[in-house]
C-alpha cells in the first residue's frame, strides 16, 4: 500500500516487483488463514476428518496424486520468478476452491460457518497470519518455502477426504480441470456498455444481475448485485468491513488490499483521506464520498464516470479504460492519454482472474 | 424486490440496536447504537450458499460520517442492516 504520486491506476504492474511480491504475500496468508484452515478446523471439530486421518494421508500421498505442478523457471530472471510465485499462489487458490466445494457439500457448510470459524465476528477464533520481512530476495525465497509447505497440507487434506470417502479422485480431477477454465473479465465490457447504451445502464442500475442476463453477459450468482453510479456530485467507494464480500463471480479475484484490515477499518473512518493516501485519488470538495459497507446479501460495484475526450470511442476501446480500482472507487476510469502512456511503458492494467462459479 | 411487509420505508429515521438481539452477526460494531436514515429497502433476500434460512428484511441505512466516526467531512457511510437491528425514531428524536 505505497503512498504514491498523483494518480496510481496500475496497482502493481510488472515493473514494480515489490508490489507484486507484497500482493502474493498478503493473498497467500489470506487464503490460508481465511479460506483453507478454517474449513479444515470446522471439519476436524465435527470428526469429518481427524488429525490421524491427516497423518495417515501424508504417508499415503504419492507424487502422482498431487494436483499442483508449477514449473520452476530456469535461471535468475526476476520477472519469471515473480510470475512463478503468482502462478503457484493461483494453483493454491484453485486447490482451496477444489476442497471447499467438496467440504461444503459433504458437510452442508455455508459461507457463514466459515466466517465464524475464522474469527470474522470474534477475535478468539482468528488464525494468525505470518508477517513477511527482509530483502526482496529473502521474501521471494520465503514465499517459495511457504507455498511448498501450504501446498503440502492442502494435498494431504485432499487425500484424507478421498480416503474417508468424501470425494473421489475422478470427481476431483474433473473439478480441477474445470477450475482451470477461467472466464473473461467482464468489468470493462459492462461499464463500456453502460456508458454507451442508456437502456442497459438504466437496467443495470435498477435490476443489477438481471440486466447482465438480458445482454448475455455472465451474471454470476453471489447474492444481490447493486451497481452505484459516480456522478459530478457523488463518488462511491465499496468495502466489506465484516469479511470481504465482493461480486467476485462477475469481477474475479479481489485486489489484496480490499481484504486487508487497514483498508477495511480506515475507509469507514476517514474515506476521503484514505483514498488519497492509499490510492493517490483526490476527491474534489464539492463531491460527497459515499462508502458502501457490504455487510449482508448485497454485493456492490461502482459505475465510474466516463472520462472526457472519449466521445466517439468504440465500446471495445472504452472497455480498456476500466481498471479494477475504478470499480471499487479506489480510482477513476483512465483517460485515453493515461492508457496510451501505460501501454507505451509496458504497464497496461492487469485484469483479475474470474473463476468458474 | 418484496418490500410489502417491510416495517420501514426510504427516508425513515432509524437507530441501530447496541447489541445483537437474535444472534444475526451481520451488523458491524461501528454502527451499533448509531442513528441513520433508511436509504434503500431490499425486502427478504434468499442466499442459501451464504447462510441458512432467510434473514429479516434488509435495508441500506445511510449514516452521516460524523455519526459513526470522529471525522467531520460531509461524507456518508451506507450499511446494509436487517430489520431486527433497527428501531424507528420520531422526527424530534433525530437530533
Amino acid at each position: 500500500m505505497s503512498k504514491n504520486h498523483g494518480h496510481k491506476p496500475f496497482e502493481g504492474h510488472m515493473h514494480d516487483f515489490e508490489a507484486h511480491i507484497k500482493a502474493v504475500e498478503e493473498d497467500l496468508e489470506y487464503y490460508r488463514a481465511k479460506r483453507f484452515e478454517p474449513r479444515v478446523i470446522y471439519l476436524l471439530r465435527r470428526g469429518v476428518v481427524t488429525f490421524y486421518d491427516l497423518l495417515k494421508a501424508r504417508m499415503a500421498l504419492k507424487r502422482k496424486n498431487q494436483f499442483f505442478r508449477p514449473r520452476k523457471p530456469q535461471g535468475t530472471n526476476i520477472e519469471a520468478r515473480v510470475r512463478y510465485l503468482e502462478e503457484w499462489l493461483d494453483e493454491y487458490v484453485k486447490g482451496i476452491a477444489l476442497v471447499s466445494a467438496r467440504a461444503v457439500e459433504a458437510m452442508d457448510m455455508v459461507t457463514e460457518d466459515n466466517r465464524k470459524e475464522r474469527g470474522d465476528y470474534d477475535d478468539f477464533f482468528k488464525i494468525k497470519m505470518r508477517e513477511h520481512k527482509g530483502t526482496l530476495e529473502e521474501r521471494m525465497v520465503n514465499l517459495e518455502q511457504d507455498l511448498k509447505e501450504y501446498q503440502e497440507v492442502l494435498e494431504v487434506f485432499v487425500q484424507a477426504l478421498v480416503v474417508r470417502g468424501w470425494a473421489s479422485r475422478e470427481e476431483l480431477e474433473r473439478r480441477w480441470k474445470a477450475l482451470h477454465e477461467e472466464r473473461p473479465w467482464n468489468g470493462g465490457i459492462i461499464v463500456a456498455k453502460a456508458w454507451t447504451d442508456r437502456a442497459f445502464k438504466s437496467a443495470l442500475l435498477n435490476t443489477g444481475r438481471e440486466a447482465l442476463r438480458e445482454f448475455d453477459i455472465h451474471q454470476g450468482k453471489a447474492g444481490k448485485l447493486v451497481v452505484v453510479e459516480n456522478t459530478d456530485s457523488v463518488h462511491h467507494v465499496v468495502v466489506c468491513t465484516l469479511c470481504s464480500c465482493y461480486p467476485y463471480d462477475i469481477l474475479g479475484d479481489t485486489p489484496w488490499w480490499y481484504k486487508h484490515d487497514v483498508y477495511k477499518t480506515r475507509i469507514v473512518q476517514n474515506p476521503r483521506a484514505v483514498v488519497k493516501e492509499m490510492f493517490g485519488l483526490e476527491i474534489p470538495d464539492n463531491k460527497e464520498v459515499q462508502v458502501h459497507d457490504s455487510t449482508s446479501d448485497i454485493r456492490y460495484f461502482v459505475l465510474p464516470q466516463r472520462p472526457k475526450g472519449t466521445e466517439g470511442m468504440s465500446e471495445e476501446d472504452l472497455a480498456k479504460l476500466i481498471t479494477v480500482d475504478s470499480l471499487i472507487g479506489a480510482g477513476l476510469a483512465l483517460e485515453p492519454s493515461q492508457l496510451k502512456e501505460a501501454e507505451h511503458s509496458g504497464a497496461a492494467p492487469e485484469m483479475p482472474r474470474v473463476r468458474p462459479d | 424486490m418484496d418490500s410489502a411487509n417491510c416495517k420501514f420505508k426510504v427516508g425513515d429515521p432509524v437507530s441501530v440496536a447496541p447489541e445483537n438481539p437474535s444472534g444475526n452477526p451481520r451488523t458491524p460494531k461501528y454502527i451499533r447504537g448509531k442513528r441513520g436514515v433508511i436509504g434503500g429497502v431490499h425486502g427478504l433476500l434468499e442466499n442459501p450458499t451464504d447462510h441458512r434460512g432467510i434473514y429479516q428484511p434488509l435495508y441500506t441505512v445511510r449514516f452521516d460520517l460524523s455519526e459513526v466516526s470522529t471525522c467531520h467531512d460531509q461524507d456518508s457511510i451506507w450499511v446494509d442492516v436487517h430489520e431486527e437491528w433497527l428501531s424507528g425514531l420520531k422526527a424530534e428524536e433525530r437530533n
